[in-house]
């Protein structure tokens, strides 16, 4: 256990010395002159000159790498054009209501999907089976913006029951920041107001944003509840009168479950992914909307201390879910 | 497709009537694959006769006929600049279909090489083309997609290249694996032997037998593909306006949702319909080929 943690830990050391090599790459070097981007095309010689020593564009590029690599360390992603303001601020800024939104269609994809993936294997080839095949490769085949735009149309034009837009309404005032995540820091603080206006809010762009997850849980706990089934230990148990829910839950689940919680957790990527276009759809105001909005401004500082922080989460994050994946299946302690 | 051909033989291991050849016997037994293939024709029919199918032209401004809803003159109505949306849509096929099929066959075919070089030669060239492998795979693919499209700048061509630099690492392993096996093979040792150049071994031996799996997992890919476009021409990084891409029609469409419902609609109910059908063929398939599945 502890070798494969050390041995993960230096690839992951790896990856993501590859993942700022990436960022540096895209960002220092390709976009031609981002000295001239930033002081416009009119400017000056002298200026651009002085711009270009200011951000250390005049060093060889293995200085400038360094350096980049020093800021990173120091959590400096650079000032944004945009905002003005340094990256590492305003992505912290918008960084939990992204995760609010992240973690909320997790949740939703998981309650749902897992019955779903369950109810299919165990009535495979029915109906059923096929109805849930249906919905789940629908899932995978809508685009999230579009998913989005079909709830705002039904659940806000046409029948008024739902948000179509931010956490909160404006006139109920947010919750105290704690966690900077609405629906924690209002049930902590017994704000029921801005509990449930946030939570109404919430509805929406993450069902939008769990539709397309669903579809990766319920296949794979189909997948793995149907090998499961196979196996010998569930005929025995069987024989041995052993049915129903039992039989379900308590043997064949929990098995199922190991190679779930991997794809489940790999698929977590995806969602950061998704996130970005729910977020606009749904002017949601989190890290997804901020960077969709730099890209406008081909404010590169934001764009890709955007992508370094989501690539570093997703790094972590697989590695969590392999360190999990070890400590639940007794079989690959070597 | 004519790889698909050579696959039935070893799966057929199944108890299937001996005069059906049994990849399409099993496809028939699966209502929805065949309702996948049927979406998918009647996109490609639309794509190819376009221009019969409508008499309108898809980039045509005509300001008096802006926003017009859905009515037997404009099936799914018209845009901001009185453009009909069905004859858009379209079009779009053609270009969603084309760029789809263009981007997982330019991916297969450079992440074959990669993985055919990798595998064959093997020591540290493999070490490092893997480890690089990795890192692409550590990132997000649609933030990756993003960042790199954002930085060559928003064309459709860059998205393009984008997607494809974000679906190579899945063939580089996919190649490199049948390399690791074929290159123990009998006539690839005896072509050593013989004293052929690598190169030709490897183009000659190695990737044509290689190609299998390869070919599999493009068409698997090719509704991912399609919907990956579209996201980033919504996102404004992908075709610009007034190319009838989908993604990019809805990227303005949206935002006259509310009053002019019909405009982001029909495009994404296109999209949707796209990509499923390619989806539910890529399923199917997936199906038919695991033999877990046949239990």
């Amino acid at each position: 256990m502890r070798q494969i943690i050390v041995k993960r830990l230096s690839m992951l050391v790896l990856v993501l010395l590859g993942v700022t090599l990436i960022t540096f790459f895209l960002s220092h070097v390709i976009p031609g002159d981002p000295a001239r981007m930033m002081v416009g095309q009119r400017a000056s010689e002298e200026t651009l000159q002085e711009v270009r020593r200011q951000l250390g564009l005049d060093q060889p590029v293995w200085v400038q790498y360094f350096t980049y690599m020093q800021g990173l360390l120091a959590g400096d992603f650079g000032d944004s054009i945009r905002t003005q303001q340094p990256v590492v601020d305003d992505l912290i800024k918008f960084f939990p209501a992204t995760l609010e939104l992240a973690l909320t269609a997790f949740v939703i994809a998981i309650v749902i999907g897992i019955p779903i993936g369950i109810l299919s294997a165990v009535k495979k080839d029915t109906g059923w089976d096929h109805a849930g095949r249906f919905f789940s490769i629908a899932g995978i085949s809508t685009p999230v913006f579009w998913s989005g735009l079909i709830g705002i149309l039904v659940f806000y034009k046409f029948f008024d029951l739902l948000p179509s837009s931010g956490r909160i309404d404006l006139t109920v005032p947010p919750p105290p920041t704690i966690t900077g995540l609405f629906l924690f820091d209002s049930l902590v603080t017994g704000n029921w107001a801005a509990f449930g206006n946030s939570l109404w809010h919430l509805v929406l762009p993450a069902a939008t944003l769990a539709f397309a997850q669903l579809a990766i849980v319920t296949r794979q706990v189909r997948a793995s509840m149907l090998e499961v089934l196979g196996q010998e230990y569930i005929r025995t148990a069987l024989a041995n009168g052993i049915h129903g829910p039992v039989l379900l839950f308590r043997y064949a689940l929990r098995n199922a479950l190991i190679p779930t919680i991997t794809v489940v957790g790999l698929s977590f990527g995806s969602l950061l992914g998704g996130a970005v276009v729910t977020e606009t759809i749904f002017s949601w105001p989190g890290m997804g909307k901020y960077v969709v909005e730099s890209i406008a401004f081909l404010d590169f500082p934001a764009i890709m201390g955007f992508t370094f922080v989501i690539s570093f989460g997703y790094v972590i994050i697989n590695l969590l879910v392999d360190l999990t994946y070890y400590a639940l299946d007794p079989q690959i302690k070597e | 497709m004519s790889g698909m051909t050579a696959k039935p033989e070893s799966i057929s291991t199944m108890a299937t009537p001996k005069t059906v050849n049994p990849f399409w016997y099993k496809i028939r037994r699966n209502p929805l694959t065949l309702f996948g293939l049927f979406l998918l024709l009647v996109i490609l029919f639309a794509s190819l006769f376009a221009p019969l199918l409508s008499s309108y032209d898809p980039t045509k401004i005509n300001i008096t006929q802006r926003f017009a809803p859905p009515s037997a003159e404009h099936w799914f109505g018209t845009d901001e600049v009185g453009r009909d949306i069905y004859t858009r849509i379209l079009y779009g096929a053609r270009l969603s279909l084309g760029v789809g099929v263009a981007v997982v066959f330019g991916a297969g075919l450079v992440g074959t090489v990669i993985g055919a070089i990798s595998g064959y030669f093997g020591g540290k060239l493999d070490q490092l083309i893997m480890r690089l492998m990795d890192i692409v795979l550590a990132f997000p693919s649609l933030v990756l997609a993003m960042a790199v499209a954002a930085t060559l700048g928003p064309n459709l061509q860059n998205a393009m290249l984008a997607i494809a630099i974000i679906k190579i690492p899945v063939y580089v392993r996919l190649a490199r694996a049948e390399t690791l096996a074929l290159r123990e093979k009998l006539f690839v040792k005896a072509a050593v032997t013989f004293g052929i150049k690598p190169w030709r071994i490897i183009a000659r031996h190695i990737i044509p037998n290689a190609l299998s799996p390869v070919v599999i997992q493009v068409t698997l890919d090719i509704g991912d593909a399609i919907l990956l476009v579209a996201t980033l021409g919504f996102l404004g990084l992908g075709a610009q306006p007034p190319t009838p891409e989908w993604g990019a029609m809805i990227s303005i469409g949206w935002k006259y949702l509310l009053d002019y419902w019909w405009y982001p609609t029909f495009p994404g109910l296109a999209l949707f319909l796209a990509s499923c059908g390619f989806n539910l063929i890529g399923d199917g398939i997936r199906d038919i080929l695991d033999p877990k599945a046949n239990r």
